[in-house]
């Protein structure tokens, strides 16, 4: 095909050689070593341009073994729900994750593309401010000026350029784009071609196409989808996780891989840190203690694990830089502020009833924890 | 002996389509001579019926003692059921079919056993919860013989990678259609069960017993001479790897030793939706409704089918509940299924992949939109039907009698009939009978209340005022089937079974007030005697307990039992001392009960109201100057609750026992500029909480009012305009307006102006004032 070698020039290179120097690298890169074991151990059939059997894949992300090498869990929660995810993109259906914020939704979506087609790159930013045109295709107008519609002026979508390699295009936040924007993926998801009456030319997809779309449900309201385009893709809902232990473990290892990649030099924050923060988040976000004996009130923040994992994050770097090296009291309770109190004047009683009904009952393993929470309310 | 028999065993689960599919098939191949089935084995007797053309499954054994204490023991059979399988082809083939487990009287007296075991367990732990150090080791004593007998299920499951064990279950055995797979596989699942299996537990020794009797039974029928290759055995999967001459056969002697209740038998229709909640039992039963789609795709060798059908059933049930659904979702949910049980390796997907799909492209995501649909479709509302005259128990028989004795019978209809009773003679009708249709109806209807048979509910009436009226919703289910028969281990006939349950109500009742409504409820069901009973049990408590608010609820009850006890030909004159005593109670103590803050004055008003009906019902009977005297004392004192003295009052006013001059001379009094605010306008509350119309009429009590409230200082004031605000809440806004009218004349202004300055909009300084109120501090109140 003509339009492939026009497609390898416009292809936007996103992988840099100098991996050190960046940020946050893409999953693909930052677990090379685990796909390359699991594609290297796996028995199972692998569906059409996939690079590994459905069920390393669900591997990949519940964690397991592949051959000696151990793989860490991406995702901790449910593996129903994950296998219904991979499931889901073996029909080469659509699928749309949807969940509070902080549930996983881009981290899944991400860790899927990059096992399955190890790229994840591919991916539409959705705002209110995307158009049609980054979900399809857009011009070089010089080049379109200068020699009319051709291929060579065809500027490609991240979701073209998916068709065209047959691999899996994210677009996250699709709810915050305008609905006319989102109905631009109906026909394409349905039809599975994508039309250029420019060029008078239709693309197929070619086999392994498929999208994974993010969504908040506390945005539902903003953007709402249309009931054609949810029946397009396959829903699933992530919940918070299910119980102390689990998010426990979630803040845990992802602490962990940020304090590395961040170079963070305080030292990890005890067991008990974790625990006493996860506690407090969980306890705010479902409005009553642990024990479920007596009813809190709910700030008005999500209180998602993400930010329960920024706030652990954030004490360590206040620790390495204004403080001891090691996670204190104090460090917690102002970061812990920070997070809760959002809406100045209501947050603040709720937080601070919180404080004095609860925390100050908790005995002495949480007194420094109330002590410096009492202060910096003060 | 010679060398052990072996004879043909086919290991099932007790409900599962699968078992009975390959069953059948089995049965085809080996053509035996005798079929065993893991079944009591007197029930044999009662699977003549199972045969019969009027005969739907579900249905079900029910084994009862026919003493107390009552025990019952239930086997459950549906369509799929392998047991229920064998017996039809046993009958098609002509074959004989025999059940081999224990009989039901040993059934009833192991169970009797266990009762008493964990009886006594219980008592234990009782005791050693007062000795706290001891507490924790009795605990973990008591819990140990539960947890490890569920898990071995759940311990297979995880072995086999699965979830759960219906899942696992489905997998390995339902959807696999090769011949001897299923008998093979469960044969070697008995197997690694019985490794797994703790060993100290009640149940497991209940096994070894069951088995051995089991074995007995196969070695009778060796010895009759049927050959054992033409002996086919069929039992749940963990007693199949035992059922063979190497292991021991119970004696004579031990079988004699086993302990006993004597009862009876009977064939009862059955529920899916009981099916699915008796959690107890073999299990694989969460799913009735859903197992029977797949016997009939077996049946119909189109097992491939059944995803399909399950889905699109699902999918016509969402839509007709208003919510689109797609056949393209269909499709997508179907295919989606079959890609998560190949993730599984499975050949076709489970239950369970089945609702994951569903959810996802049904429930876009979410399962509680489609969480009724599921339950629907997986349990189902199948009911069993037995021929008519089957193995009736003797409940059954007198339901049918009164039916027909009180031409009932046409409301027998799964649709739902509405019934007006009048309850007084019919004076056309020629025999007595007919003259009390409607009244015997009406007592049937109570008892079957009583017994919890829903197939008469009491509909709402709108005149409740009259006595003689009933209304009644009349509808047949199955479920009053069941509970009918449930009921026989109550009595043997409806009126007996109900005088049963009022004794047990009866011993139970601890407050004047339930004794009373039974008292009610007896004459209801027009049983006499229990009534007695109820008294007695209402005389003894009252002597205990004089609660006013009991005391007076139960002196209102009787009252209306009294009342109605003439149109339903009941006796009553043994209640009337009672309530002379009740009411007496209810007087004395009501003086010293109205020394209480607001929050138990509420019940106290209602009792109020109640003592006053009685006094006015029965002012004959009852000694109404004494209800006067409290009234009056309530009403003079200033240290009872406002509320109450305001209220007692008001009744005064009422009856007529308080003079217009009376009434000034309380209102100043109680509106005084001395007594605190809150107290005033209590009482004020309390007085206009009852008939208003009363007090509107009386221009001494707003002329009173209106120079309360101008004699009261700015403080006073504000505290008092919070009160009156309350007390005036509930007025409509026609009596607001008479009022108006009424103040508008002592201050000398025409009414109209007083209405418009009342009706007008509120000025923002008004509004600041009132939002300002709000705020006000109470201090301790």
């Amino acid at each position: 095909m003509a339009k492939k070698k026009a497609g390898d020039d416009t292809e936007v290179t996103t992988s840099s050689s100098n991996t050190t120097n960046i940020l946050r690298a893409p999953a693909e890169e930052l677990f090379a070593e685990e796909i390359e074991a699991l594609i290297a151990s796996d028995k199972h059939e692998k569906p059409a341009s996939w690079r590994m059997s459905p069920r390393a894949v669900l591997t990949y992300i519940c964690g397991g073994k592949a051959g000696n090498k151990e793989i860490t869990p991406k995702y901790i929660g449910a593996p129903r729900l994950v296998e219904i995810a991979i499931s889901t993109l073996v029909t080469d259906r659509a699928l749309l994750l949807i969940g509070e914020p902080g549930t996983a939704k881009s981290w899944l979506s991400e860790h899927l593309a990059a096992a399955i087609h190890g790229d994840s790159t591919k991916v539409v930013q959705g705002t209110a401010g995307t158009t049609e045109e980054q979900i399809r295709y857009t011009w070089n107008y010089a080049m379109l000026i200068a020699n009319g519609p051709s291929d060579g002026a065809l500027i490609r979508s991240p979701v073209f350029r998916a068709m065209e390699s047959g691999s899996i295009a994210r677009f996250e936040e699709i709810t915050r784009c305008a609905s006319e924007v989102q109905d631009a993926m109906i026909s394409l998801l349905s039809e599975k071609r994508l039309s250029i009456p420019e060029l008078s030319k239709e693309v197929p997809a070619a086999k392994g196409f498929s999208v994974i779309a993010t969504a908040n449900t506390r945005d539902r309201g903003v953007n709402d989808m249309s009931a054609a385009l949810k029946r397009r893709f396959n829903i699933v809902v992530l919940p918070s996780p299910a119980t102390l232990e689990m998010e426990m473990d979630i803040v845990r290892r992802r602490v962990r891989d940020l304090s590395s990649s961040l170079d963070i030099k305080a030292a990890l924050p005890t067991d008990e840190a974790i625990e006493k923060v996860v506690t407090i988040f969980r306890e705010l976000r479902t409005g009553q203690t642990l024990d479920g004996k007596s009813k809190v009130k709910s700030p008005s923040g999500v209180l998602s694990t993400a930010e329960a994992i920024s706030v652990l994050a954030g004490s360590m770097a206040l620790a390495a830089n204004f403080g001891t090296g090691s996670v204190s009291a104090e460090d917690l309770a102002s970061s812990i502020q920070g997070a809760v109190v959002k809406d100045e004047d209501k947050d603040k009683t709720i937080f601070q009833e919180y404080v004095t009904n609860v925390l100050k009952k908790r005995g002495a393993e949480w007194r420094p924890l109330f002590n410096a929470c009492s202060e910096l309310l003060a | 002996m010679s060398a052990p028999w072996s004879v043909h065993v086919f290991g099932v689960r007790h409900l599962s389509p699968g078992g009975a599919w390959h069953l059948r098939r089995y049965l085809d191949r080996i053509q035996p001579d005798l079929i065993m089935v893991e079944g009591i084995v007197d029930g044999i007797e009662l699977t003549e019926h199972w045969v019969k053309k009027g005969t739907k499954p579900p249905i079900a054994i029910l084994s009862y003692t026919s003493e107390l204490p009552m025990r019952t023991f239930v086997t459950p059979m549906a369509r799929y059921s392998p047991e229920y399988q064998a017996v039809l082809w046993g009958h098609q083939h002509r074959t004989p079919v025999e059940f081999i487990d224990l009989p039901s009287e040993v059934f009833l007296g192991l169970q009797d056993e266990e009762m008493k075991r964990l009886e006594k367990l219980r008592e234990q732990m009782a005791q050693a919860a007062s000795e706290a150090e001891e507490d924790k080791e009795t605990e973990v004593e008591a819990e140990s013989p539960t947890i490890p007998r569920r898990s071995i299920y759940e311990q297979v499951a995880e072995i086999a990678g699965e979830g759960d064990y219906d899942s696992f279950w489905e997998r390995n055995f339902e959807h696999n259609t090769n011949d001897e797979s299923y008998r093979l596989a469960a044969m070697e699942l008995g197997r690694s069960l019985r490794e797994l299996e703790d060993e100290s537990t009640p149940r497991h020794a209940e096994c070894l017993i069951r088995e051995a009797f089991m074995r007995r039974c196969i070695q009778a029928a060796i010895d009759r001479g049927v050959s054992p290759s033409k002996i086919v055995v069929i039992v749940g999967a963990f007693h199949a790897p035992v059922m063979s001459g190497e292991h021991p056969i119970m004696s004579d002697a031990e079988l004699a030793k086993l302990p006993r209740r004597a009862g009876k038998l009977t064939l009862m229709p059955y529920s899916y939706f009981r099916l699915s909640s008796q959690s107890g039992y073999g299990a694989g039963n969460l799913a009735p409704a859903y197992f029977e789609l797949m016997w009939n795709a077996l049946e119909s060798d189109n097992l491939d089918a059944l995803p399909g059908e399950y889905l699109s059933r699902l999918a016509r049930r969402v839509r007709d509940d208003g919510t689109h659904r797609s056949t393209a979702e269909v499709i997508e949910a179907v295919r989606l299924a079959r890609t998560l049980a190949a993730l599984h390796d499975g050949s076709a997907p489970t239950l369970r992949e089945l609702h994951d799909a569903a959810m996802t492209l049904l429930g876009h995501g979410e399962l509680a939109p489609i969480a009724q649909h599921l339950a629907h479709l997986d349990v189902g509302t199948a009911i069993g039907e037995l021929p008519k005259g089957v193995s009736r128990t003797s409940i059954q028989e007198d339901f049918d009698r009164e039916l027909s004795r009180l031409k009932l019978e046409k409301y027998r209809d799964t649709v739902k009939h509405d019934i007006d009773l009048d309850l007084r003679e019919n004076r056309q009708a020629k025999t007595e009978s007919a003259a009390f249709l409607d009244l015997n109806r009406s007592t049937f209807f109570h008892r079957l209340r009583i017994l919890g048979v829903p197939f008469a509910t009491p509909a709402r009436r709108n005149q409740t005022a009259a006595t003689w009226g009933e209304n009644w919703t009349l509808q047949w289910s199955p479920e009053s089937e069941i509970s009918l028969v449930e009921a026989v281990l109550a009595g043997e006939t409806v009126e007996l079974a109900t005088a049963f349950r009022f004794r047990q109500a009866i011993e139970k009742c601890e407050s004047v007030n339930e004794a009373a409504k039974l008292i009610y409820d007896a004459c209801c069901c027009s049983l006499p005697t229990m009534m007695d009973f109820a008294r007695q049990r209402l005389q003894t408590l009252s002597t205990e307990s004089s609660a006013t608010a009991a005391v007076a609820a139960a002196a209102h009850e009787l009252m209306q039992v009294v009342r109605f006890g003439d149109v339903r030909k009941f006796d009553t004159t043994p209640l009337l001392p009672l309530i002379q005593d009740m009411f007496v109670q209810g007087c004395l103590t009501l003086f010293d009960a109205a020394n209480c803050d607001n929050d138990a004055a509420k019940p106290l008003m209602v009792a109020m109201d109640e003592l006053n009906r009685v006094a006015f019902e029965f002012h004959e009977l009852v000694d109404e100057s004494l209800w006067r005297s409290r009234l009056q004392a309530l009403s003079d004192n200033d240290d009872r609750n406002p509320l109450l003295s305001g209220l007692a009052c008001a009744i005064l006013l009422e009856r007529g026992w308080m003079s217009n001059e009376q009434l000034g001379r309380e209102v100043s009094r109680r509106l005084s500029p001395g007594i605190a605010a809150d107290l005033g306008a209590g009482w004020f509350e309390g007085m206009a909480g009852r008939n208003r119309y009363a007090l509107i009429g009386r221009q001494i009590l707003w002329e009173q009012l209106a120079e309360y409230v101008a004699n009261l200082d700015e403080d006073q004031f504000r505290r008092a305009v919070v009160f009156l605000r309350r007390a005036f809440g509930s007025f409509t806004p026609q009596e607001k307006r008479s009022i108006a009218e009424n103040l508008a004349h002592v201050w000398g202004v025409d009414s109209d102006s007083a209405q418009a300055v009342l009706d007008g909009p509120l000025s923002e300084k008004e509004e600041q004032a009132l939002s300002d109120l709000n705020e006000f501090d109470f201090g301790d109140l």
